[in-house]
């Protein structure tokens, strides 16, 4: 068990107790810290788009004041959502090969296009219908390189009449509604990218996709709580406490689905027992055991669920900076028990072998091409880009207060 | 304004569809000449991948476990030294069960040092752990792909780099493989790795350069016992081996429960192998 | 042109689209390669390419070419079966010229099959190298032969 957690944070040798096939003893494993990265990144993408849906589609006015942050923290984490997997390719200069030469049946190939379909028809141009009539009016008023940017971002459009600005709302409304779908199944698609795995019985499982939906909207949710608290902090606002008990309750509901299709999955493979079950139980009860129970189930499901639950219980009894400081909490740990959950998926599949004869211990690299060097610097671009943006489209002056057309939109959807 | 997009876009349209067709001329002709090219490499004349269907038989009742195949293979293949394998052989230790344990058998002990390639003269399998008379059966068998008839490794490649040629072989385009190491890990066979000279996915190959060649893969050459039995299902000449083999035996597969339909068929396995 | 009037916004976006559309398209005629396709959704050209590696081991046959009388004695005793590559090494250079001469077997090659074994099968011949006879094995065996002593 010790030996799990000494491998996560310093090399260790390569164990491998029983057999394993020849080809399996080696000493990486072959999808590493990036393959574990790169479903999180595309899941808080998803998260983030389906908790700024909900202001749109679901009209909950209450998170409206989160609205275009949690878009922007989609947009920042989906423009880096392909490059851990573009950095662990055995030859990244052929990646386009991959939208070139598609192989239909290949979950990782159509991923592609679900990302392409998902980055420039649902979030750019979501993005660009709510952004239009802000970036004519900044194009006119900011000087230098900056009014440059806001003006090729107009794309030449300076149409900003009551009739075209209403038109912009109602393709939002739209793209929003075809943007849950795009979402889920982005992340579908990635939990099928592991799910169509019938060799692997840690993978190869239906409930996978759902999964991975559900704990996307979780993580999602979470790291927006995570990124209004810090901006608000680092700009010297103040927190709109109904706009954060509404993220808060949306995330306490979303984790206790997420909580009891996990169980389900968990229920249904102890019942259905097939064959390798032994080596799935080993791996429960070993190699796995702090980052699944501890990690993943106790910081990032239970304790989230307890704070949360109990918030929704006593909110009004609870102050305000109490009840802040609990709702960061769970956001922070539930962000790092997501993590869990994928490093759970992604390296849990690869502890053992595929004859169900053995299991292996690998040595995580810290530099090299799937260290955990680049994975830390993978991790923290998407944070950069989000400051650019925010920077950008999130002046202070405007940012955090309710969209001042959004109770038109309502009015009339 | 508006006259003015309308012009613009048309003559967008029309460049772009003007542009179109270059394209798709150039690389007709493109394509032409690169055919020839490859035509003209060293590749063998005369073999047509439509007119065959290769078939791999192991008949497990004659593996002595020397290791020569798995050792050849290296050498044919030019494959790293290390754990990288295209084939290897596995011993399997049953024990007798327990006296009063109910059970009709032990749990077996299997492995496969260094794939069963001897080191340095001295056989890779080293004597059995459990004494003699607690050892119900021991035996060898060898693996490489299965040449499934559907192969779960070409079914998640994202970019077509390794496919199942019309003749049965399940290849790989070392040109063309992105190293997404997706096949490594859908493979249940364990059959396919990294190589970490080329970083592209590797397997057997059949000895594709050899079949096309009218020779036998190196690993059925160098078997002194004949375990291994190779032919083609669309070109069977009298007394055939692969014929004999199946009037002969009762064949089985590995892991059939997959769905995967190998190519590789073995005779008297047991039921702990997979 | 159009029968109603698009939208500024929205005629820029179908445009901005039919740009990206288009230029996916041209890329696709310029990087797919020729032969994908042929045979399937792969390089068509990739079997040649594959097939064109040079064989290292002879083969049975090309030996048969000088040493047809030392396979004709192999075949009528227990090593019918053995590759003679399987004992001497790779001798593709040997065939191309007969002065490189093939690895000189020792018996460490007799070993390497007839060592006991618990896992070998019954009919094979095996000994228990400590308590079987002699340093060298062709004292009392011919490979070639290996039921007749020379």
């Amino acid at each position: 068990m010790i030996n799990e957690v000494t491998n996560i944070v310093v090399e260790t040798l390569p164990q491998i107790q029983g057999y394993v096939y020849p080809n399996e003893s080696n000493v990486h494993p072959v999808w590493s810290v990036l393959i574990v990265i790169y479903p999180y990144i595309t899941g808080l993408v998803a998260g983030a788009f389906i908790m700024a849906s909900l202001v749109r589609v679901f009209n909950v006015k209450a998170l409206a004041p989160v609205y275009r942050m949690s878009m922007l923290t989609a947009l920042a984490f989906l423009l880096c959502a392909t490059l851990p997997l573009l950095c662990h390719l055995g030859h990244p200069e052929r990646n386009y090969e991959v939208m070139m030469t598609p192989h239909m049946t290949s979950p990782m190939a159509i991923f592609g296009f679900v990302y392409a379909w998902y980055l420039m028809a649902v979030l750019l141009l979501e993005l660009w219908f709510d952004f239009r009539q802000d970036f004519v009016k900044w194009s006119k008023t900011t000087p230098g390189f900056q009014g440059l940017i806001y003006r090729v971002l107009t794309l030449g459009v300076t149409d900003v009449s009551e009739q075209s600005v209403r038109l912009d709302m109602k393709m939002e409304w739209i793209l929003s509604i075809v943007g849950i779908p795009s979402a889920f199944l982005l992340h579908g698609y990635v939990g099928f990218i592991f799910g169509s795995i019938k060799a692997n019985p840690w993978w190869g499982n239906v409930l996978m996709p759902i999964m991975f939906i559900l704990s996307a909207i979780v993580s999602g949710i979470a790291l927006c709580v995570f990124n209004y608290i810090v901006l608000t902090w680092i700009r010297r606002k103040t927190v709109n406490m109904r706009c954060l008990d509404a993220m808060a309750m949306f995330l306490f509901y979303a984790l206790l689905v997420d909580a009891v299709i996990e169980t389900l999955d968990v229920l249904h493979r102890g019942f259905a027992a097939e064959e390798g079950f032994a080596v799935l139980q080993t791996m429960i009860r070993e190699k796995l055991f702090y980052t699944l129970n501890i990690g993943q189930v106790g910081i990032g499901t239970l304790v989230p669920l307890l704070m949360l639950g109990a918030l929704q219980l006593l909110r009004h009894r609870v102050p305000e900076a109490v009840r802040r400081t609990m709702i960061f909490c769970s956001g922070a740990m539930i962000l790092f028990g997501v993590l869990m959950m994928r490093w759970n998926v992604v390296m849990g599949g690869q502890f053992f072998s595929k004859s169900f004869r053995g299991v292996m211990s690998y040595k995580m690299e810290f530099s090299g091409q799937e260290g955990w060097l680049l994975g830390a610097a993978i991790m923290c671009l998407p944070f950069i880009i989000l400051t650019v943006l925010v920077k950008l489209f999130l002046s202070e002056s405007e940012q955090l207060q309710p969209c001042e057309h959004l109770p038109e939109n309502s009015s009339k959807t | 304004m508006k006259n003015q997009i309308n012009r613009r876009s048309s003559l967008l349209r029309m460049g772009g569809a003007l542009a179109g067709l270059l394209t798709l001329s150039a690389a007709k002709t493109a394509k032409a000449a690169v055919q020839t090219v490859f035509v003209s490499t060293s590749a063998p004349k005369g073999y047509d991948p439509t007119k065959h269907k290769w078939l791999m038989c192991i008949d497990d009742n004659k593996c002595i476990g020397c290791g020569l195949c798995a050792e050849a293979c290296k050498k044919e293949n030019g494959v790293p030294e290390g754990p990288y394998f295209r084939t290897w052989i596995e011993r399997y230790i049953i024990p007798k069960p327990k006296p009063g344990s109910g059970e009709t058998r032990g749990e077996a002990i299997v492995d496969s040092p260094n794939g069963g390639i001897p080191k340095g003269g001295v056989s890779a399998f080293p004597e059995p752990t459990l004494p003699k008379d607690q050892i119900e059966h021991a035996f060898f068998v060898p693996k490489l792909c299965n040449l499934c008839e559907n192969p779960p490794c070409v079914q998640v490649c994202p970019v077509g780099a390794t496919f199942k040629a019309p003749d049965g072989a399940v290849l790989i385009d070392p040109k063309y493989c992105i190293g997404c190491a997706f096949c490594v890990q859908a493979c249940p066979y364990g059959a396919r790795f990294l190589n970490p000279v080329t970083k592209t996915a590797e397997k057997c190959s059949l000895c594709y350069h050899r079949i096309t060649r009218n020779l036998k893969p190196a690993c059925v050459e160098i078997c002194p016992a004949e375990a291994r039995i190779f032919g083609d299902l669309n070109n069977l000449h009298a007394d055939d081996p692969i014929q004999k083999f199946y009037e002969k035996n009762r064949v089985q597969v590995l892991k059939p429960h997959l769905g995967t339909e190998p190519r590789v068929l073995y005779a008297a396995l047991d039921k702990e192998v997979r | 042109m159009l029968p109603f009037k698009l939208p500024p916004q929205i005629l820029r976006l179908v445009l901005v689209a039919m740009a990206i559309v288009g230029s996916y398209f041209v890329a696709r005629s310029f990087l797919v390669p020729p032969s994908f396709g042929q045979y399937g959704w792969y390089r068509g050209a990739a079997l040649a390419e594959i097939a064109s590696r040079e064989p290292v081991f002879a083969g049975k046959q090309s030996c048969d070419e000088c040493h047809s009388d030392i396979l004709h004695k192999l075949a009528k005793d227990a090593h019918k079966t053995l590759s003679c590559e399987g004992c001497h090494g790779v001798s593709r250079e040997h065939g191309n010229n007969p002065d490189i001469l093939p690895v000189k077997s020792t018996g460490s090659h007799c070993i390497r099959c007839h060592e006991a074994n618990l896992a070998r099968p019954t009919w094979l011949k095996q000994i228990v190298v400590k308590d079987h006879y002699g340093p060298k094995c062709t004292e009392c065996h011919l490979p070639h032969q290996p039921t007749k002593s020379p």
